[in-house]
């Protein structure tokens, strides 16, 4: 009997995930098995129990979605703008390309996901770390096997933003947009909806089937442009604004949700308290070895050990004693001044005790709601000029002071009388 | 240079392209700052690469998006022929006054890109910040041999529309010189 060489892989949000032999090699690697031990959503679990799901679950459903968006935009019928620079485009080689950077995408990812992205050293981050992963010796070889060159995998993996390389190619552009794009990039795409299966957060939810059948690569004429991006015939318009509407609530009720924040800032405290220096390694074998399960054992036994360095910090997620919500942003201060929770925090410090106060501030990035779109005469048309929805898509800021769970009564007495002074000194004025 | 700084700065560049009656979009402010800082000299930090429309920056794109959250940039609606528009709010006008003093040393470089790129559309912003990205990156060499390799970073500029914006940077960078 030959050996198989096509291979499927059951998944809950796009049921089957095919992928070849070559491709197979690169799953199996160690950099991307890691993953099966990394939660994609950090500790949400602990306020969503279903979100237990990981980070190798979504590389798989972002190569799966990545592959359907590159067949439709470069299939000939769907073409409308030339977007190679060379004048060749080889469907085949970057196909390759685009499939093994979306599987790639995250290998760089530290223990417990975005939750412990603080704690790199200086210049690093997750994405800095995936380039250097995808160069290393783990994957390099494979991705020769699979004749792609490494460099294109990396640009496309963490895109032209991290990878700060000085030109980038209309082509190379576009398909890094297939995988990472603030509009429809396949991981956006899968994580939306993967999330929201495991979570049980309906919001996550849009008509990915539509919106990936109508997208196109368009030029923006409607900024006098031949420059071409990603973009969707105009019967895809509204599967486009519920995948932005899906994410702005994602956002606001899942990934920024106040508690699971504060559980964040915990185990980033746990960390900083048992890493060598308090960062991570930047030593790739060293990294590669740290995922969810070594941390979890830690602290298992920080928990246990009223003596060990991190045993307070581990008391606090093991019993659920997290710190409590004491201020959060909001619309009026904010207007009155920007720094409001900043200033609040300090005050807060100043009065109960560093040790006592937690301070979080976070932006959704990227938050592009401009594509083109292609009408039904042909014209090419800005999203955001035929949109009701899109030009009035918030984005989602927030900033929590959070206390000590002892000293929330006091703290909520002492913020009631400080706190319409605190912001009168932070106000801006004309 | 501090964020607030930098914002100021923005803030200002927003408010002199809209006073000379600017569309002013996103694209224009990226132009406007790429210029100010590599042009001008005025030291605001943003990485820039070629990308989207010519030189663009990511963290400037995560500034903006930042400083509408912070209500210190908005959206203006214009009805149609017309695209939206940055505007200073409120807040950032709070903002502009309470660091005007930083913001006077830089009113001239911001006045001067604000006159060049106020009344550009999106593909002659590409056009001449993609031609001053040429000039400053690829070392010395011919106007011609420039516009030839803006045609092939952007092989939707045509070769003499390459031409014309080598040449328009050359002047533009020539009364920068004698500005000194």
């Amino acid at each position: 009997m030959r050996a198989k060489t096509d291979h499927e892989i059951r998944d809950p949000i796009h049921i089957f995930v095919h992928m070849n032999s070559d491709e197979r090699r690169v799953l199996d690697s160690r950099p991307v098995q890691r993953l099966r031990h990394i939660h994609q959503l950090g500790m949400t679990n602990l306020i969503y129990p279903g979100a237990t799901h990981s980070r190798f679950e979504h590389a798989i459903g972002t190569m799966e979605v990545a592959s359907r968006i590159y067949d439709i935009v470069t299939d000939e019928k769907n073409r409308r703008s030339n977007f190679s620079i060379s004048g060749t485009f080889d469907r085949e080689y970057w196909k390759r390309v685009v499939r093994i950077a979306a599987l790639l995408h995250d290998i760089g990812h530290p223990p417990f996901s975005h939750a412990s992205e603080h704690l790199f050293k200086p210049e690093w981050d997750h994405e800095r770390m995936t380039s250097e992963i995808i160069r290393s010796g783990c994957l390099d070889h494979l991705c020769k096997d699979l004749k792609v060159h490494v460099d294109d995998v990396a640009l496309l993996a963490v895109g032209p933003g991290r990878e700060k390389k000085g030109v980038v190619s209309n082509l190379k552009a576009i398909l890094s947009e297939i995988v990472i794009s603030d509009s429809f990039g396949a991981d956006r795409i899968d994580y939306l909806l993967r999330d929201s299966y495991h979570s049980g957060v309906a919001y996550g939810r849009f008509d990915h089937y539509r919106l990936i059948e109508t997208l196109r690569i368009l030029p923006k004429e409607y900024e006098g442009s031949d420059e071409p991006a990603l973009g969707v015939e105009s019967g895809g318009l509204q599967s486009a604004e519920a995948l932005l509407l899906a994410r702005y609530f994602m956002f606001s009720q899942l990934y920024f949700h106040p508690i699971r924040r504060i559980y964040d800032i915990h185990l980033t405290d746990f960390l900083h308290a048992i890493l060598p220096g308090g960062t991570f390694p930047t030593d790739i074998d060293e990294y590669i070895c740290l995922t969810d399960n070594e941390i979890m054992t830690e602290m298992y036994r920080a928990y246990r050990d009223p003596e060990h360095p991190a045993h307070e910090h581990a008391t606090r997620i093991m019993e659920r004693k997290h710190f409590k919500m004491l201020y959060s942003r909001n619309p009026i201060d904010s207007a009155k001044a920007p720094e409001a929770g900043k200033a609040i925090f300090d005050a807060a410090c100043d009065h109960f005790g560093k040790e006592n106060v937690r301070y979080d501030i976070h932006v959704q990035k990227g938050s592009d709601v401009t594509f083109p779109v292609l009408e039904m005469d042909d014209r090419v048309l800005a999203s955001r000029d035929i949109s009701e929805v899109l030009g009035k898509l918030p984005v989602v800021k927030i900033e929590t002071v959070y206390i000590e769970p002892g000293l929330e009564e006091d703290a909520k007495d002492w913020l009631h009388r400080e706190q319409e002074g605190i912001i009168e000194a932070k106000v801006l004025r004309k | 240079m501090s964020i607030v700084s930098k914002e100021a700065i923005i803030l200002k560049l927003v408010e002199r392209l809209r006073h000379h009656g600017s569309w002013c979009g996103e694209t224009h402010v990226q132009k406007g700052t790429y210029l100010l800082q590599e042009m001008m000299k005025v030291p605001i930090g943003f990485d820039f690469i070629l990308y989207k429309h010519g030189p663009f920056s990511f963290d400037l794109k995560d500034e903006l998006t930042e400083m509408r959250a912070d209500f210190l940039l908005g959206w203006q609606e214009r009805p149609d022929p017309y695209r939206d528009s940055l505007v200073v709010a409120p807040l950032g006008e709070g903002l502009l006054h309470m660091e005007s003093s930083g913001v006077k040393r830089y009113e001239g470089q911001i006045e001067f890109i604000a006159e060049i790129i106020n009344n550009k559309g999106i593909k002659d912003l590409e056009k001449i910040a993609t031609a001053f990205y040429v000039r400053n990156t690829c070392g010395k060499i011919s106007l011609d041999d420039q516009a030839k390799k803006l045609h092939e970073f952007k092989p939707h500029i045509t070769e003499e529309e390459a031409r014309q914006a080598v040449r328009e940077i050359d002047g533009i960078v020539g009364t920068v010189s004698r500005m000194g």
